[in-house]
């Protein structure tokens, strides 16, 4: 069996030979070196066999000798069909460009994946693996060693802390850590805590400077809440301090949480409408080209009634031109009126609340409202709203040593 | 002279229980039942139909005679006959006084 594999990569021809001294010729070529198989005789003076391709000169050489003639019945194994390939041109071409693409596909890099980074930080790590030339679609070939791209980017990322890079298949995954910063100047400025706005204190956390107001104490804006300054008054310097502290001015932190008042005015509508849908839409889809539209599908639904519309229109590009025809889908909703019966006093004021809370701080919490009037005229029920809400009013406030 | 280097070979066989064929120079026919034969240290083939195959041997000529034989291998000194052989005839050559 082996032999005969062997012998089809070399390639084996059937031929029939012709002649009066067929055996002798037989004879001749086996001397030489010739490898014959399945000889069968077809008539008197003529037999079919099977060669093997690379004995073909000795045939040649002899058949004059003998005087037989060779006829090619059948050829077999890899040269031939190399040949019949190398033959169709249109075949080999497409087989190499096939493998061409396959090639460069798989040298492509499909993806670069970051993870592990805020997206700032992402979108600068990004920038500089384009400016190294590792972005998607780009050839994998001649492109930087990942282990060189992480040493770039550990270089010339300053907020980097560890950034490990991957290269798996046809895709980057970075892993990056970044740096913590610590605050850069470590001799602070010296400032004080100042309150926001007015309000009641209810709650003081000091990290650092002398509080210099306390709990459930009105203050006004711009009432110093804690002060940098350490040591008390400067008339009365070196009095029950430390002389090392003496005059020292740091950058007062801390969070004063405090009781603040907003007044808000709302109208409501006194009567409202509400168009509800269920989600369950019916879509027409229409080609257009210029001005002219040509329903494709769905177009028995658009005479429905009590349907919200939508209209949205696609359009493609092709190298850069943006092509005539576009795809309009119109997607029709079914909506029923829903008449709210709901306060409208309490209408007012979770809308309100919603926009009080938009302005204020995320920390902020409301923690009660109060309806201080109410009014209504034509047709809209006025609301003047106070409410309470407890936050942060601590500002840092730079002070400018004299001395 | 020729007749003394035989008589050599055959003592010197017989003497070392050496196989014949390698010694003596004969053919080796190896059937299996009768749909194949393989034939060894043959000299040349003489004849080749699908009714009988002649093939020279050093001291004469042998024929095998079938049916619808066919020569599925053929190398310098080797024959693998296949088909149904009916009978294998030696023919030695008297002149060589063969065996």
């Amino acid at each position: 069996m082996a032999r005969n594999q062997l012998d089809f990569l070399y390639g084996l021809v059937t031929v029939r030979v012709k002649g009066v001294l067929i055996e002798a010729f037989l004879q001749a070529c086996t001397r030489e070196g010739a490898y014959i198989t399945n000889v069968k005789q077809v008539s008197d003076k003529e037999v079919h066999m099977t060669i093997r391709l690379k004995d073909w000169v000795i045939y040649r050489r002899l058949r004059k000798k003998y005087r037989c003639k060779i006829h090619i019945i059948a050829r077999h194994g890899i040269p031939f069909l190399i040949h019949r390939l190398l033959a169709k041109k249109a075949v080999l071409a497409a087989f190499l460009c096939g493998i061409g693409a396959l090639f460069l596909l798989a040298n492509t890099l499909w993806s670069v994946q970051i993870k592990g980074l805020p997206p700032e930080l992402e979108a600068t790590v990004e920038s500089q693996l384009e400016s190294y030339g590792v972005t998607e679609g780009k050839l994998t070939i001649g492109m930087k060693d990942p282990n060189e791209v992480q040493r770039l980017l550990l270089e010339d990322v300053p907020d980097l802390l560890w950034i490990g890079v991957k290269k798996k298949g046809t895709s980057y995954q970075l892993y990056g850590v970044m740096k913590t910063r610590q605050d850069p100047d470590e001799t602070t400025r010296p400032a004080d805590l100042v309150a926001s706005k007015k309000g009641i204190i209810k709650k003081m956390f000091i990290t650092k400077g002398r509080p210099l107001v306390s709990v459930n104490q009105f203050v006004k804006k711009g009432t110093v809440l804690a002060t940098g300054k350490l040591k008390e008054g400067t008339s009365e310097a070196a009095k029950d301090e430390s002389e090392e502290d003496s005059g020292k001015y740091i950058e007062a932190e801390g969070e004063v949480i405090a009781e603040t008042w907003y007044r808000a005015e709302i109208q409501v509508p006194e009567d409202q409408q509400l168009q509800l849908t269920d989600g369950e839409k019916s879509s027409a889809y229409s080609v257009g080209i210029g001005s002219i539209n040509i329903p494709i599908w769905g177009w028995w639904n658009t005479d429905e009634e009590n349907v919200r519309v939508e209209t949205s229109q696609k359009k493609w590009d092709l190298f850069g031109w943006e092509l005539p025809i576009r795809l309009e889908v119109k997607d029709m909703y079914a909506q029923e009126d829903v008449q709210p019966e709901n306060d409208r006093v309490k209408q007012g004021i979770v809308a309100a609340k919603r926009d009080l809370k938009q302005k204020l701080d995320e920390e902020a919490k409301v923690i009660g409202e109060k309806v201080l009037h109410e009014r209504e005229e034509n047709g809209k029920v006025k609301l003047i709203l106070l409410f309470k809400v407890h936050e942060n009013i601590a500002v840092t406030k730079y002070v400018t040593q004299g001395d | 002279m020729v007749k003394w280097q035989q008589q050599i070979r055959t003592w010197v066989g017989r003497y070392f229980d050496l196989p014949s064929d390698v010694m003596l120079d004969l053919p080796r026919i190896t059937t299996i039942g009768s749909i194949h034969a393989y034939i060894e240290n043959h000299t040349g083939l003489l004849l080749f139909s699908d009714r009988e195959v002649r093939l020279k041997y050093r001291d004469g000529h042998l024929s095998i005679k079938g049916k619808s034989l066919r020569i599925k291998m053929m190398l310098k000194e080797e024959l693998l006959l296949e088909g149904t052989l009916d009978s294998i005839e030696f023919y030695p050559d008297p002149k060589k006084g063969g065996k």
